[in-house]
């Protein structure tokens, strides 16, 4: 029995590494077409990764909201439902916290400040969240198309508020006023932008994975994603948890809004960060919904990004930014097959053993 | 536009097929011939690979080993429309209709094609319908037939597209004992038309009344072919099981006076619509007590289950259980009242498959508070409670973490049967514990159920296995349309009589017994 | 009334669209096939349009470079889905993640960083002689372009495949019960991957009209989530191709106003934003009022086969 559970764990390493290198090639032969060499500059982009501090940095910069967002895209996920509007429970996030820390700033000392900053960016999400659960519960209202559309929804009511109340005192640009230091999370290694958002973040997936499989609450979740009329025959109310999942999954999603605004942007601008979402949901598969496994998808993908973002700004080359949504669609698209390639594998080693066996 | 059909060929020969399934051999070196003018059984239980070696022939699975030959000349059966191509017919255990269509749209799927003449079709339809007898609705959807109707639309299906030899995979299974006699009926009138049947069951009794030929089968392979003339039932069974089952010994029920304890139900009713689900339903199921219930599926057997436990809510009238009245208690309150339910599908009710045995087990005790410490799922405690359920059921698994799925048939409803038994205090419904294991998991369940019963539980058995009921229950009742026919001792009942009951019909020599009222204190 | 006809006949304009892929939407979930890359099918239909009127003077061309990539999408989307037997959302997803990427990233490859913005002739409206003339409901209906001429003949043909012929049948059944199919000699795999073919084909002329009969150019915006819509009036019309025409008319009519108020700025109270998340709220609000989904029983379900 040992045995064969290594086998699998192998084939779950190897399929995986293959599927991420092969959507590297990939857009490695696409980058051929604008005459770049694909080698060069990925091996480039690698070295400056591995030697340059900042830009190392970056890489978990970038990993901190995508954590978030595949959180909240796992955890209804693992409920058997789809949360597709990380997105807009985001940028919900991200209006509370530009809001909160406009409004507090100075007023409360930072700790304090940066905790109720988050508290209101989990209260959005969560609210938001929460409401597409209960439109599910109430109405059985497809959380799918419901989630989906609040995304736009939701965007458009930001972009409202750029315009009007939220928009700089210099009246110029759809974007709020810059916060003050005292609004800022502080970063935790000199000389980069990597601040303590990326440490929350980990510890939050692991508080995550702790409540999925531990807790009775956290196995309730998984069992009505796997058979929710045995949870119901069970005497478990699952119209409950799906208000209770959707409500964690979107204040997820509303806490990378505080990392961002108060970790990054310093600001809230109209359009940013439009793929936290959709990478969310990349990242969430790949990591097999599991948060731990989230935790190290969501470097990869932080890796990707500053790849492309440091292939764009290569002196001389010029290679676009929308590679980066080829290299995570397209590694994406082959972890998927990946579950296909080992379950084939599966099946033929056991049907061989049997053979074997009978022979 | 109809396809061209060869069907005439006189013999159909399978040599040396074998079938691996990822983890099980289903087929082993399988050889036999199928002939023109003959009904051929396949004989053997659960899991002995009849249906598999059957969906070989009818292009549903492929072959890893062997060949199948027509008249000698070796042909390649790829898929279900070549199969139809030589004529052959498959009725599927569970039927393959599409309940949200008509009638006659299920007959011509796959049948016809370009423009469907649907006039036409109806007619063609209405014609075979008759000229077998049957008495099916063209343009009635199919799920709002009866199960012994949609097994006449499945085999409409089969004369539709010009079917020369028809696979049935356990016809009777769905019938009462007189449809099973028409279903025996048609079978002997097709056979006569120079047609062919592969008759496959695990019913001694159907092999020898309706076969010409019996091929028995049991763990993938062959373990006799031979002539009905030639053979007995004694021989058969020795064929089919190959080692010894003692069945459990029932002791006799002592028809103490229990009082009002146990459960009550009176006058309950539940409609949908206008069907009457369940229709002034009445009985007092006492400790200690098996009460069979016996029916055709579909007959409200499931509701009834369902109102008791607390699943589904009822009309009118009451359920008491040991003096409390259910009525007005949430599920959790039934559950927490005492009641095990196993219920008759256990993959989409009772059970995780993805999930681990502890998991599983687990899955009723979620609120529990001794089940859970500090807020976190007490593992230690329930890996311990797993392992002596698996010690105490003989559940057949690597260990407590291996997913539920992975088990065999028998051994996940060993699993369910271990969590209920856990929760049944006061009562224990079970609706088709046995349906498609093997004669070795039957007796397990049997066995607990005998103990349960001899523990002081009362039991509700439903199940449409009459020897099932016979062997098990205390009194039996028989549900036709939402309601008892009346609840007998079992010496009060014979095969004749309860196959009329199930019908709805009360033979002559029963009726002053039925009309008794709730025949619970004659005992 | 100007206004009002004008509006009127621009709904019908934006609806043309949304009925391509709502119509081609409604056939594949017949089948249990959810066309979740809708949104990419779409997109890369938009440019495909672009590139091909751009390349080929044509738009001949464009239509038929769209439809031929959105086929392409399709196929991949089947692959992965039907073959595979994966999850119809989460392919999907990385399908229109990798679509996004892919029309931008040759966007850049063909033309590189141009100054101003490329345009192409849009699609002609062509009004029909006599028909045209008939007040209001000639202006509304019979002064479109060609795709919405083609539109007309669609709808019943679609209707009459699905309910009238073996074809419709199959892929009826085979999303209510593919065992069913299965047993009675049809490749459940094959009327799926043909249905989902079908879909890339419409939903590659829905993405074209997008850059060619109504903006003149390609930008990544260019769908906005009009794919996800045009799922989702599947779901609202009931997966009947003629709630699907009523869905999209309400739709095209909820864009049309849209636009026309966000030419005005607002009105009133009301912020140009809430007419921009007008469809998109109309979509929430009539998933959760909608009641009796008849929903294709195996809706989204992989059709696995025991014994493979």
């Amino acid at each position: 029995m040992g045995k064969r559970i290594g086998a699998s764990t192998r084939d779950l390493i190897i399929t995986n590494f293959v599927a991420i290198v092969a959507g590297l090639v990939l857009s490695g032969l696409l980058l051929l077409l604008l005459d770049i060499n694909p080698i060069q500059v990925f091996s480039s982009a690698l070295t400056t990764l591995f030697t340059d501090r900042y830009m190392a940095a970056e890489v978990f910069l970038k990993a901190t909201p995508f954590i978030f967002t595949a959180l909240a895209f796992a955890f209804t996920y693992k409920a058997n439902l789809f949360n597709i509007g990380a997105q807009g429970q985001f940028y919900l996030g991200a209006v509370a916290a530009v809001s909160v820390s406009l409004l507090l700033d100075g007023k409360i000392p930072t700790p304090i400040l940066l905790v109720v900053v988050l508290a209101s960016t989990l209260v959005a999400g969560g609210l938001m969240g929460a409401g597409i659960g209960f439109l599910k519960a109430r109405y059985n209202a497809n959380e799918f198309l419901t989630s989906m559309m609040s995304t736009y929804v939701a965007l458009a009511f930001m972009n409202y508020l750029l315009r009007t109340v939220l928009k700089e005192t210099k009246g110029e640009y759809p974007q709020t006023d810059a916060l003050s230091e005292a609004a800022w999370i502080p970063r935790i290694v000199p000389g980069t932008r990597l601040h303590l958002g990326f440490v929350i973040a980990v510890v939050t997936a692991i508080l995550i994975w702790v409540f999925l499989y531990k807790t009775p609450m956290g196995f309730r979740i998984r069992a009505i994603g796997s058979n929710a009329r045995a949870v119901e025959l069970a005497g478990i109310n699952s119209r409950k948890i799906f208000v209770i999942a959707f409500l964690i999954s979107g204040a997820l999603a509303g806490a990378a809004g505080f990392t961002e605004v108060n970790g990054v942007q310093r600001m809230l601008i109209q359009d940013f960060n439009p793929d936290i979402g959709s990478a969310g949901i990349g990242i969430a598969i790949l990591a097999n919904a599991n948060p731990i496994g989230i935790i190290f998808a969501s470097i990869l993908f932080g890796a990707i990004s500053v790849i492309g973002t440091m292939m764009g700004r290569m002196p001389g080359i010029n290679v676009p930014p929308s590679i980066v949504s080829i290299i995570q669609g397209s590694v994406m698209l082959f972890v998927i097959t990946a579950y296909y390639v080992r379950a084939i594998i599966g099946i033929r080693r056991d049907k061989k053993r049997l053979k074997r066996e009978e022979a | 536009m109809r396809e061209e059909v060869k069907g005439n060929w006189s013999e159909i020969e399978i040599r040396n097929v074998s079938k691996y399934f990822a983890r099980v051999v289903a087929n082993k070196d399988v050889n036999f011939t199928i002939r023109k003018g003959e009904v051929l059984a396949l004989l053997g239980e659960n899991g002995a690979g009849k249906s598999t070696i059957m969906k070989i022939l009818y292009g549903l699975y492929q072959a890893d080993e062997g060949s199948i030959l027509f008249d000698g000349k070796e042909e390649r059966i790829a898929n279900p429309k070549d199969a139809m191509r030589f004529g052959i017919g498959m009725i599927q255990q569970h039927f393959s209709l599409v309940f949200a269509h008509t009638v006659t749209e299920n007959v011509i799927l796959g049948a016809m094609r370009g423009i469907i003449p649907y006039a036409k079709a109806k007619e063609q339809v209405e014609s075979l319908a008759s000229r077998y007898g049957f008495d099916v609705d063209a343009d009635a959807l199919v799920g709002d037939l009866d199960v012994g109707v949609q097994q006449k639309v499945e085999i409409i299906k089969a004369l539709f597209k010009q079917t020369t030899l028809l696979i049935m995979d356990e016809p009777t299974a769905v019938l009462t004992p007189q449809e099973a006699d028409q279903l025996m009926e048609f079978v002997r009138q097709f056979v006569a038309d120079g047609h062919a049947v592969v008759f496959i069951t695990h019913k001694m009794k159907e092999v020898m009344e309706i076969a010409d030929r019996i091929i028995v089968m049991r763990d993938g392979r062959i373990s006799g072919d031979l002539r009905k003339e030639d053979t007995n039932e004694a021989e058969l069974s020795r064929l089919m099981i190959g080692r010894d089952i003692v069945a459990p010994e029932k002791v006799d029920f002592e028809g103490r006076d229990h009082g009002q304890l146990g459960l009550i139900v009176e006058n309950l009713s539940l409609s949908r619509g206008k069907v009457k689900l369940l229709d002034d339903i009445d009985f007092h199921l006492r400790p200690g007590e098996v009460l069979g219930i016996a029916g055709v599926s579909g007959n409200g057997q499931e509701e009834l289950c369902e109102t008791i436990c607390g699943i589904r809510a009822f009309d009118s009238g009451s359920i008491v259980l040991d003096g409390v009245d259910l009525s007005e208690l949430s599920l959790r309150e039934h559950i927490d009242q005492g009641i095990g339910y196993v219920p008759v599908d256990r993959h989409r009710d009772a059970m995780i498959g993805s999930m681990s045995l502890a998991e599983n087990i687990y899955l009723k005790f979620s609120t529990h508070d001794d089940w859970n410490r500090h807020g976190l799922i007490d593992a230690n405690n329930l890996r311990q409670k797993t392992l002596e359920s698996i010690e105490d059921f003989d559940i057949r698994a690597p260990g407590p973490d291996v997913p539920a799925g992975n088990l065999s048939g028998g051994n996940q409803q060993k699993l369910i049967l271990a969590r209920e038994m856990r929760l049944a205090k006061k009562l224990l419904i079970l609706n088709q514990p046995t349906r498609g294991l093997d004669l070795g998991a039957i007796n397990n369940i049997h066995t607990t159920v005998l103990q349960a019963r001899a523990e002081g539980l009362p039991v509700l058995l439903i199940s449409t296995e009459l020897s099932e009921i016979f062997a098990l229950s205390d009194r039996i009742a028989v549900m036709y349309k939402g309601r008892f026919m009346g609840i007998f001792l079992p010496r009060e009942l014979n095969t004749e009589r309860i196959g009329l009951l199930m019908a709805g019909i009360v033979p002559d020599d029963l009726a002053h017994v039925a009309d008794e009222e709730i025949r619970a204190e004659v005992v | 009334m100007s206004v009002v006809v004008g509006i009127l006949a621009r709904a019908l304009t934006m609806s043309t669209p949304l009925l391509y892929g709502s119509l081609s939407e409604v056939v594949a979930e017949r089948s249990g096939m959810m066309v979740t890359a809708i949104e990419g099918i779409f997109l890369i239909g938009a440019w495909g349009g672009f590139v091909g009127t751009y390349l080929w003077g044509s738009a001949l061309y464009g239509i038929l470079l769209a439809m031929g990539l959105g086929v392409v999408v399709a196929a991949v989307y089947a692959f992965v889905t039907v073959t595979m037997r994966q999850h119809q959302v989460v392919t999907g997803t990385a399908l229109n993640i990798l679509v996004a990427g892919l029309c931008t990233y040759f966007q850049r490859v063909l033309f590189g960083i141009p100054t101003s913005p490329l345009k192409i002739e849009r699609l002609p409206q062509l009004a029909i002689p006599l028909l045209s003339d008939i007040p209001i409901l000639g202006e509304v209906f019979f002064n479109q372009n060609i795709l919405t001429y083609i539109m007309y003949a669609i709808i019943p043909l679609i209707y009459f495949v699905l309910f009238r012929t073996s074809t419709g049948l199959a892929i009826r059944s085979t999303g209510e019960n593919p065992v069913a199919s299965d047993v009675a000699g049809i490749s459940v795999n094959f009327v799926r991957y043909m249905t989902v073919l079908f879909s890339g084909l419409m939903g590659g002329v829905a993405g074209a009209f997008y850059s060619i009969g109504f903006l003149g150019m390609f930008t990544a915006g260019i769908i906005g989530g009009r794919g996800w819509i045009a799922f989702a009036i599947c779901f609202l019309g009931n997966w009947h191709p003629f709630g699907a025409v009523v869905g999209t008319l309400v739709f095209g009519l909820a864009e049309s106003i849209s636009i026309y108020m966000q030419s005005l700025g607002g009105a009133g109270f009301l912020p140009n934003e809430f007419f921009i998340a007008l469809p998109y709220i109309l979509t929430i609000v009539l998933t959760v009022s909608r009641r009796n989904f008849k929903v294709p029983a195996k809706l989204g379900v992989p059709y696995v086969k025991e014994g493979g």
